[in-house]
């Protein structure tokens, strides 16, 4: 399985910011019959993942609309998460034809490595209007400490 | 086609063809099934993030739109990786088949909107409601 680790700290988000300005001025000189992307285009993996850092925890989020929470397995291993599931393609009745077929169906997996360690026993998930959104404990022993410097 | 993995489907930016929106942002294209039998057009529409209460469907003349709105909540945190963006949602269609407007129905499941159009023969504008789940 593909591994993909994130990376925080002023540089990265800086970078990412550049990154989304870059694509939409790329976006505005094209024409639009040309085929448009991203100039850096990322992991082609499904599904797309934002990851938030809150300082006690992390949030990582996914869009994938119309799952079945029995087809979703999520797991978490020190500073790991990995998903997986399947999105079914939809029944076909009797008599039924096609016009347009673009919700994406089948299996995927994808995990992904987080700065820090994560409390595994922590870790809570919820799925709400078809967005996954998994919350992720920094472990205790990851945080950064406080000392207290005592006068001699 | 049990085994296939999915492949990533970005999001696509658009710009409505008849003035822009009221409410700033980006809008998306969602992706969208449409399947037909003898009896019924049938739309799956997919556009995460929007309760059923925020979706907006409308068809007059002939033109089927539809506009899902995201609850915005306000990012806490720094962002350590951004694959995706999130707003609102837009799409029309044309709809050539005869449809019968009264009995069209709409419902949202998990991101999703399913959409029934009946065939009939008369057309008559009309705004259709939606019922949550």
């Amino acid at each position: 399985m593909f591994r993909w680790t994130v990376h925080g700290g002023p540089p990265w988000s800086e970078l990412n910011r550049l990154r989304r300005e870059m694509d939409s001025l790329l976006s505005a000189l094209t024409p639009e019959t040309w085929p448009t992307g991203s100039l850096w285009p990322q992991t082609r993996l499904f599904p797309l993942l934002n990851v938030r850092d809150l300082g006690e925890a992390y949030v990582v989020t996914a869009e994938i609309p119309g799952m079945k929470l029995e087809d979703l397995e999520l797991k978490v291993e020190a500073d790991t998460l990995a998903l997986k599931g399947e999105r079914k393609s939809p029944e076909l009745g009797e008599g039924v034809s096609f016009h347009r077929r673009e919700r994406a169906s089948g299996t995927f997996q994808r995990s992904i490595t987080l700065p820090r360690r994560v409390d595994a026993e922590g870790v809570t998930a919820t799925y709400k209007d078809g967005v996954l959104i998994v919350t992720l404990p920094v472990e205790k022993a990851a945080m950064p400490k406080q000392i207290s410097v005592e006068a001699g | 086609m049990a085994e296939q993995e999915i492949q990533v489907h970005e999001k696509m930016q658009v710009n409505p063809p008849e003035g822009e929106f009221t409410r700033e942002g980006p809008y998306f294209t969602p992706a969208v099934d449409i399947c037909e039998n003898e009896k019924e057009l049938i739309l799956k529409v997919d556009m995460p993030g929007v309760n059923g209460k925020n979706v907006e469907i409308d068809l007059r003349d002939g033109v089927l739109s539809i506009v899902g709105k995201v609850a915005e909540a306000a990012p806490e945190g720094q962002e350590l990786l951004t694959e995706y963006r999130t707003g609102n949602y837009f799409r029309s269609f044309r709809i050539t088949d005869v449809v019968d407007q009264e009995k069209i129905t709409a419902s949202m499941t998990d991101g999703v909107l399913t959409l029934v159009l009946p065939k009939s023969h008369k057309a008559v504008p009309r705004k259709i409601p939606i019922a949550t789940t």
